[in-house]
């Protein structure tokens, strides 16, 4: 019953920043790029809803295509970290030994730097890209994910089953992916969208201090840093932009809590 | 002898159902059940699993699962409704009048706390303030429960005791402040048979000393015929069959107690297995020399200088008290454990039966995908019907239907489980199966039902038989060699009849005293 209420809250927030995905994709009511210099910070009203930027641009359209960017590069960003995780993390926990030593000692050094001081170092060294910083969150990311494999990895293998198929001859790499890894999914699935909504914080960070999603595309991160100056003449440059980024992580933090409730309980999804 | 006669608890046409959202109305797992427990006495309550034994206990002691309803009737402790109590007097009750054994030694203890902390706690939280005072009281009732250095043992974590040291840390935190009745569900059942002789021993002495009431909740009959003086017989919810213990399992009344003694006993002749005859002067298929072993990280030999002979047909026992290495021995020999020495197989495959039906089976899958698997791993080429033809009749030959190819282990008892641990085996043909007490975790009925299947396997398809157990009785009927193991090595091997008759080491006289104590001599 409890899982059901983060279920709908987690819900109902997230439904709103999918909504705004979309609708960046089907229907943008202005161009978000387009200035306007005959329609500078204009408050909200009838024909810009949210009003307009310092630039004259509108600010719905520019919360709406800043979704876009911030929901694609979290999850393209959450794959490659699972994909990284699961691959180094599985053989970890399963081989031990010189393999296990030998990939925590490199996830262990990745996770001695904070997260984004790497991840800005990255973006910085190789360009300020979209794409620069998928990779360099995934690359972040990853050791907490071969973390939680590797933990499980390590309980998992010693039960009865995988002894049971070790005997009938299965090599180790399909034990890991059709016997070990479905048994992952109630550890990994609350971890990957506690990954997303951290990512969508990091990107955010990055982007506030102009290493991520480039100008003049929107990010939730870039339009913050640009709010600042016009804090108390036009708010609305703060409030809709940070609401949206609060709407999609505590969307997450709710999924994730009712997932973790839910899986934990041993109940059905 | 007056008070003999009081009934300390009496239980009155209780009803127990586990009522849902989707079923408000369910079928009651108790059904109308009425008994009493007589002051002083030990009353054994039998019965399969699922039969309603331990939600009639965990009723008594106020301990049934939050989503369990009881829907009728009264359950009365020294006069009282226990029932209309309130909740603070009855939690009040557990511990100083109502004690608990729970059946699980391994997990009853919390990991990070010290035996001495663990059952300072339960004196602490019954008032007793004064440290000195609880301390003493601890190490007396460490060194009741047969501790011969209690100070070593208060300082100890769980981890460091062995599971019969457990089970009298428990024993001894039940009987800690001196309860009137003490619950003990199922307290022996993961207890080898020389610790179980031990710890029913000790139960009977504290109970007699401290004068407590029992209700004791078991599916090992001897445990009870030993131990109880009274024994009730339930069956789906219901009590079928009540007398004195010795009455009750020489004389059953009910045709569904005899038939639980008849499995109890896993008599080959009243089971009716028969098992393929073996021929010793051919050579062996299996030969393992000089196998050592050990755990990572760990300068402890587990295995030392076995050397080990399977002939064609024949089941082999395989016997030694717990931690002596016969799981260890057989991991081996199924090559799970790094070892040194040689093993050479003239066969097939070596298939393996483990001991947890629990998890054995992968929860993720559907039985149909844990059959497919050992096909796909082998490698054999053949068509989605022939694989299909081939998983059906591995499924029938142990005994289950087609239509269990969908269900999920979770939809499946522990007897059907270890029925399709053993169908995994067999679907490769495999020429020795290492079955390493495959029915030690199950009921009777379930138990008898496994051992059947093994020996018709082996009687049918010539499969070797590799039988760890701790079942002296069951060697002695159907394996015609046994090999005997202690800490690590193998003590005595040889013709089952003569190695039992003329027990050489201490560790085999240990293990057929304890078999003595619990089954009598009417094996």
């Amino acid at each position: 019953m409890r899982s059901r209420a983060f279920y709908i809250t987690g819900g109902i927030l997230l439904g709103i920043c999918v909504t705004a995905f979309i609708m960046s994709l089907v229907c943008l009511p202005y161009d978000p790029n387009a200035t306007d210099a005959s329609a500078k910070l204009v408050a909200p009203c009838a024909s810009h809803i949210f009003g307009t930027d310092n630039f004259g641009r509108d600010v719905f359209s520019r919360v709406l295509s800043a979704s876009k960017y911030t929901i694609f590069i979290s999850f393209a960003g959450i794959a490659i970290a699972l994909v990284l995780g699961v691959a180094t993390g599985l053989p970890a926990g399963y081989f031990g030994g010189f393999t296990d030593k030998s990939i925590m000692l490199f996830n262990n050094s990745i996770m001695c730097f904070p997260g984004i001081l790497l991840a800005l170092v990255a973006v910085a060294v190789f360009g300020a890209s979209m794409f620069n910083v998928i990779w360099a969150l995934g690359l972040v990311f990853a050791p907490t994910f071969a973390r939680v494999c590797r933990a499980g990895t390590m309980e998992i293998k010693e039960r009865g089953y995988i002894l049971h198929a070790r005997v009938t001859g299965v090599k180790p790499v399909r034990i890991m992916a059709a016997h070990i890894l479905p048994n992952l999914l109630p550890q990994l699935l609350p971890a990957t969208v506690i990954g997303l909504a951290n990512m969508t914080l990091f990107e955010s960070g990055m982007s506030y201090l102009g290493l991520g999603v480039q100008p003049p595309d929107a990010s939730f991160g870039k339009m913050l840093a640009d709010s600042q100056s016009y804090l108390m003449t036009s708010p609305w440059l703060l409030v809709f932009p940070s609401l949206m980024l609060i709407f999609y992580i505590l969307g997450l933090y709710f999924l994730s809590e009712g997932l973790r409730v839910s899986l934990s309980s041993g109940g059905a999804m | 002898m007056n008070t003999r006669h009081t009934h300390l608890v009496k239980v009155h046409d209780l009803s127990i159902a586990f009522p849902g959202v989707r079923n408000p109305d369910p079928v009651p797992v108790v059904k109308n059940i009425e008994f009493g427990i007589r002051d002083g006495e030990i009353l054994g309550l039998i019965g399969n699993s699922g039969s309603g034994k331990t939600m009639t206990a965990m009723a008594i002691a106020g301990l049934l699962p939050d989503s369990a309803r009881i829907i009728s009737g009264r359950i009365s402790f020294a006069g009282e409704n226990l029932l209309t109590m309130n909740r603070r007097r009855r939690r009040m009750m557990l511990g100083s009048d109502i004690g608990v054994i729970f059946q699980e030694p391994s997990t009853a203890l919390d990991p990070l706390c010290k035996v001495g902390k663990s059952l300072d706690e339960i004196l602490e939280c019954h008032g007793n303030k004064d440290r000195a005072d609880r301390r003493a009281k601890i190490l007396a009732i460490l060194s009741m429960v047969g501790f011969t250095d209690p100070e070593d043992i208060y300082i100890r974590y769980p981890h460091q005791l062995s599971g019969g040291q457990r089970q009298r840390v428990l024993i001894a935190g039940a009987a800690l402040l001196s309860p009137k009745l003490l619950i003990c569900d199922e307290p022996t059942s993961s207890l080898d048979t020389v610790t179980t002789v031990a710890i029913l021993a000790l139960l009977k002495d504290i109970c007699h000393r401290l004068h407590m009431t029992v209700l004791f909740i078991s599916h090992d009959l001897s445990a009870v015929r030993n131990f109880c003086d009274r024994v009730i017989v339930m069956r789906g919810g219901e009590i079928v069959d009540r007398d004195s213990a010795e009455e009750m399992l020489s004389h059953p009344h009910s045709g569904y107690t005899a038939e639980l003694l008849t499995n109890a006993r896993l008599d080959p002749r009243t089971l009716g297995l028969t098992r393929a005859s073996v021929d010793y002067s051919s050579s062996p298929i299996l030969t393992a020399r000089h196998l050592a072993a050990r755990y990572d990280n760990s300068a402890k030999t587990v295995l030392s200088d076995i050397n080990l002979d399977i002939y064609p047909h024949e089941i082999l026992g395989l016997i030694g008290s717990s931690g002596c290495g016969k799981t260890t021995l057989s991991k081996t020999v199924l090559g799970l454990i790094p070892h040194t020495g040689s093993i050479t197989c003239t066969g097939g495959r070596i298939g393996a039966v483990f001991q947890d039906p629990v998890s054995c089976l992968n929860p993720a899958h559907s039985v149909m995908w844990h059959l497919k698997e050992p096909l796909i791993a082998a490698r054999k080429r053949m068509s989605s019907r022939d694989m299909k033809i081939r998983i059906e009749k591995a499924l029938t030959d142990v005994g289950l239907g087609s239509e269990y190819l969908t269900r999920l282990p979770s939809a499946l008892s522990g007897g059907q489980r270890q029925r399709v641990a053993i169908a995994m085996c067999l679907i490769l043909e495999p020429f020795v199966i290492m079955a390493d007490e495959p029915f030690s975790s199950l009921d009777a009925s379930s138990a008898s039902e496994i051992l059947k299947l093994l020996t018709r396997i082996n009687r049918e398809k010539g499969t070797s038989i590799v039988l760890i157990t701790h079942n002296i009785h069951i060697v002695r009927q159907i394996c015609p060699r046994v090999i005997v193991m202690d800490r690590g090595s193998v003590c005595e091997e040889g013709l089952t009849s003569e190695v039992l008759q003329n027990p050489q080491s201490e560790a085999l006289c240990n293990l057929l005293n304890a078999e003595r104590r619990l089954h009598g001599d009417n094996h």
